[in-house]
């Protein structure tokens, strides 16, 4: 068991800051707009994170403090939301693919300007940011209570008046208006809860990585967390963490499969480092085949109904 | 403010234009209608009715012309306020929520009249799970009134046409309206479902203590049901009064026949 | 500023723009005929550059799969090119037949199509990275035989030089808009097009045959963006398969800029925003790269049809 910590250890964690990642995604598709901003904020809530951490929160010996840990992860929440609804008030008035432009607008614009800028650390970034934990197992302290607490968070928001207003806004904009629900306020709401999301998961992943540069929260991240939650699903929230969990471990799969040996090598290669590649066919594929995922609202119930009649044990009523 | 206070006008359309480029869709149209009336609106296809009801919803902004509702001006609203001051409407083309269940369709539209905030329903607090009881009964109530209370589970794309036409006018009570727009709502529907369609739109009215105002182009229908008719043609009135008059006024049947 | 100076700024705005712009005429070829934006833009441009340099007969490095690899050809460069871009063209039409057809026949969301396109691109800029590794490659020098370097628009004492392959590159642009001009307005194959464009289904109706004009359209667009991804790679080397997603990127900026859709627009665009690169001011030279994706967002704000285009009434 040990053994499996210690060689998956940073694979379970990556797995589930991708899940919370794709759950930052999946709150504006909740009201029906395509928004690639996350990756934006996750870049800023690591930046702010990795500032805090190595120039303002200095002094600690050991391992640094964990409550100094969550004090930033609150810093970059802060900081993203409220971003999330300056730039989201004008922003959010546009529909469909011109959303979709300005969000890569804004991630490409936040990433120039940490490439340059002097506390970001230029085109190097900031290194060597403190670690809160001997092992990175021992992330899952912070890691998995904050995917459990979004899960349950978004599971709520589903079923009240506001949840209700999202779903009304995807499925019809301008019903939804007529009806009484303000579009726009529920629009930037769902933004700048996204954004708090991935900004706090920044937060953490700076220190995650030790590391943390322009590359990280950059448009491939992007494109990955769509894989994520179209393939995943884009109607449940169950869906962008299912899709977050499994295709992060996908790789490292195909990876052991390349080290089975006996593979040809230009096969080997490919299941190691075709990440993206794989991303990317499944998003070409996903949008034919499933364009709502494969977790849908109806796959659950189809198999809370198979649970409930074989636990019957054959009883019908 | 009060019906009295209110001097009985409802709703006043004042010299309302809609210009969309080239194309005027309305064109200085005036009329009012008063507390309590079901009020028809009829005229050929393209007259301007639907637009005419985008204007007063707020879904499509007026090219001039001023709207008063109870003797508040309304004319540049956004669709959420004038929804919030208590005008609901029905779709010509059904705008239901298609993928969510009819009970959900109906509690969306109790949006306005709810507060809880998104930390107060997700945590439970502030007398947020009260009111998701409250939106929840009210709306099986009301989907009870329209003979929709067995299906509450279903979807809503899945309904056949005429119920969910029923199942639009739910929803619209649902915003505890005081002025209902209903277009075209016996659109599709057979001569049973017609007058089942009457008889609940007089019970709604009396019920709910509302003003109708109604889009139509079943004829038996309007006269059986309206107490004033107002005729559009290429977005202009040609005429305004009771089902009778209208009926054989000159221009109307040349506006229905001509051309 | 001296009016040298200034001269200067202006010729490398347009220099930068044409670039752009000459990417951005296949991007928005396809969105005015089928009202999608086809992100794999970039990736066909990208394989473009490849190709060619390919059919040149250079010899690939020790990255990728297929590590000091040539095809066993020498052709002379502008043939290279024209081979080239015709295997763009190529891959374009394979990219629609296999990701865009299926999601046109169930008439799906242009959103869901960009999400596709954004896919597949992805996936293929990553398939030539895998194969060809992420190094810099160069075609051969003086490729078209001998030429200047550069060319002087201004005096002996006060030079103002412009590199000669970047007025190439600016000149077939302006061909490239003027032929798609031409083809659109003057044809009946553009007029044909237009109609797909207006109505697909009456289209059909009419008789066109729709499937083949759409075949056409990304063929032409595969084709201008092998082009253009030979050309850049010529101005400025192939700087690793990426450079495609790049341009992918600021092609976006360019075509709302012009007018999504609009054949000048996207020249238009693409010559605005290198000027404005080119006039960032020498202490912020390195925000450059931000010029684009702000002037996008801006754009968007204040007036997403761009410049040419038309403001767009919703039908309620």
């Amino acid at each position: 068991m040990a053994a499996f910590i210690a060689t998956y250890g940073f694979l379970i964690v990556s797995m589930v800051l991708a899940a919370i990642l794709a759950l930052s995604l999946y709150l504006p598709l909740m009201a029906g707009q395509l928004s690639l901003a996350s990756p934006g904020f996750y870049a800023m809530g690591g930046y702010i994170g990795a500032i805090l951490a190595t120039k303002v929160f200095t002094g600690a010996g050991g391992l640094y403090p964990v409550k100094w840990v969550l004090v930033e992860m609150a810093a970059a929440g802060l900081a993203s939301g409220l971003l999330a609804v300056v730039v989201g008030v004008p922003a959010l008035r546009l529909r469909g693919i011109f959303l979709a432009f300005a969000t890569i607008a804004f991630v490409e614009i936040l990433r120039v300007l940490s490439l340059n800028l002097d506390i970001t650390g230029g085109a190097i970034g900031i290194f060597g940011i403190p670690q809160p934990f001997a092992t990175q197992f021992g992330y899952m302290w912070i890691a998995a209570p904050l995917l459990i607490v979004s899960m349950a968070f978004v599971y709520r928001l589903e079923r009240i008046r506001v949840g209700r207003a999202f779903i009304a806004i995807r499925e019809d904009e301008l019903a939804a208006d007529a009806m009484g629900v303000n579009p726009t306020r529920y629009k930037v709401l769902a933004f700048a809860l996204s954004a708090v999301l991935a900004g706090v998961a920044g937060a953490l992943s700076a220190h995650f990585y030790n590391t943390w540069n322009s590359r990280q929260g950059t448009f491939d991240l992007g494109v990955s967390l769509m894989a994520f939650v179209l393939i995943g699903g884009s109607r449940t929230f169950l869906g962008p963490v299912v899709g977050g969990l499994a295709l992060t471990a996908l790789p490292e799969v195909l990876r052991s499969v390349a080290d089975i040996g006996g593979l040809p090598g230009w096969l080997a290669q490919f299941l190691r480092d075709g990440r993206l590649i794989i991303y990317g066919l499944l998003i070409a594929v996903g949008t034919v085949f499933f364009p709502h995922g494969l977790i849908t609202p109806a796959f659950l119930t189809r198999r809370s109904h198979r649970a409930q009649s074989t636990s019957s044990g054959g009883q019908t009523s | 403010m009060t019906r009295a206070e209110a001097g009985n006008g409802c709703l006043a359309v004042e010299t309302m234009t809609c210009r969309f480029g080239g194309l005027v869709a309305v064109n200085e149209v005036s009329f009012s209608v008063q507390e309590g009336e079901i009020f028809g609106l009829i005229g050929p296809n393209g007259a301007g009715k639907t637009t005419l009801f985008n204007l007063i919803t707020g879904l499509t902004p007026p090219t001039g012309g001023r709207l008063r509702y109870r003797g508040r001006d309304i004319t540049n609203l956004p669709p959420h306020r004038v929804a919030a001051a208590g005008i609901a409407r029905t779709f010509q083309n059904i705008r239901l929520f298609g993928d969510l269940s009819a009970l959900d369709n109906v509690m969306i539209a109790r949006h306005a009249r709810t507060r809880s905030g998104v930390f107060a329903g997700v945590f439970g607090m502030a007398g947020a799970p009260d009111e998701e009881r409250a939106t929840r009964r009210r709306a099986l109530e009301l989907l009870e009134l329209v003979g929709l209370a067995d299906r509450a589970h279903e979807g809503a794309r899945g309904f056949p046409y005429g119920d969910q036409r029923r199942l639009e006018i739910a929803r619209a009570l649902a915003l505890e309206p005081d002025l209902l727009l209903l277009d075209e709502p016996a659109a599709g529907m057979n001569p049973n479902e017609k007058r089942g369609l009457s008889d609940l739109i007089r019970a709604v009215r009396s019920q709910f203590d509302l003003t109708v105002v109604l889009i139509e182009h079943n004829v038996p229908l309007v006269m059986g049901l309206c107490d004033r008719v107002a005729v559009l043609d290429f977005g202009q009135l040609i005429a305004l009064g009771d089902p009778t008059e209208v009926q054989n006024d000159p221009a109307v049947i040349e506006a229905y026949l001509g051309d | 500023m001296t009016r040298t100076l200034l001269l200067q700024q202006v010729l490398n705005g347009l220099a930068i723009g044409s670039v752009y712009a000459i990417f951005a005429l296949g991007y928005t070829l396809i969105f005015s005929v089928l009202r999608i934006i086809n992100f794999a833009q970039g990736a066909v441009f990208t394989l473009g550059a490849y190709f060619t340099y390919a059919l040149t007969g250079s010899r690939f490095g020790f990255n990728g799969l297929l590590r000091n690899a040539a095809v066993p050809l020498r052709l002379p460069f502008i043939l290279a090119l024209l081979g080239g871009a015709v295997l763009a063209g190529i891959s374009g039409v394979l990219v629609e037949r296999f990701a865009f057809r299926p999601l046109r026949a169930r008439g799906a969301d242009p959103l869901l199509t960009l999400v596709s396109s954004l896919g597949v691109a992805v996936a293929l800029v990553n398939v030539i990275q895998y194969l060809f590794g992420a190094e810099m490659y160069a075609y051969p020098s003086d490729p078209f035989g001998h030429w200047p370097a550069a060319v002087n628009f201004g005096t002996a004492s006060e030079p103002i030089l412009v590199r000669s392959i970047q007025v190439m590159i600016f000149g077939v642009s302006m061909i490239m808009v003027a032929l798609l001009t031409l083809l659109m307005n003057m044809t009946r194959t553009g007029k044909a097009l237009r109609a797909v464009a207006e109505d697909p289904v009456t289209a059909s109706l009419l008789g066109i045959n729709t499937g083949r004009l759409i075949v056409f359209t990304f063929f032409v667009s595969g084709f201008l963006g092998g082009v253009a991804g030979t050309l850049v790679g010529l101005s400025v080397s192939i700087a690793g398969p990426y450079f495609g997603i790049s341009f992918g990127l600021k092609g976006l900026a360019v075509i709302v800029l012009g007018g999504l859709g609009d054949i000048p627009g996207a020249v238009l665009g693409g010559l605005v925003i290198g000027l404005a690169e080119a006039f960032v001011p020498s202490q912020y030279i390195a925000y450059r790269e931000a010029v684009p994706f702000a002037l996008l967002f801006i754009v968007l704000l204040v007036r997403p049809q761009g410049l040419l285009g038309r403001a767009v009434v919703q039908k309620v």
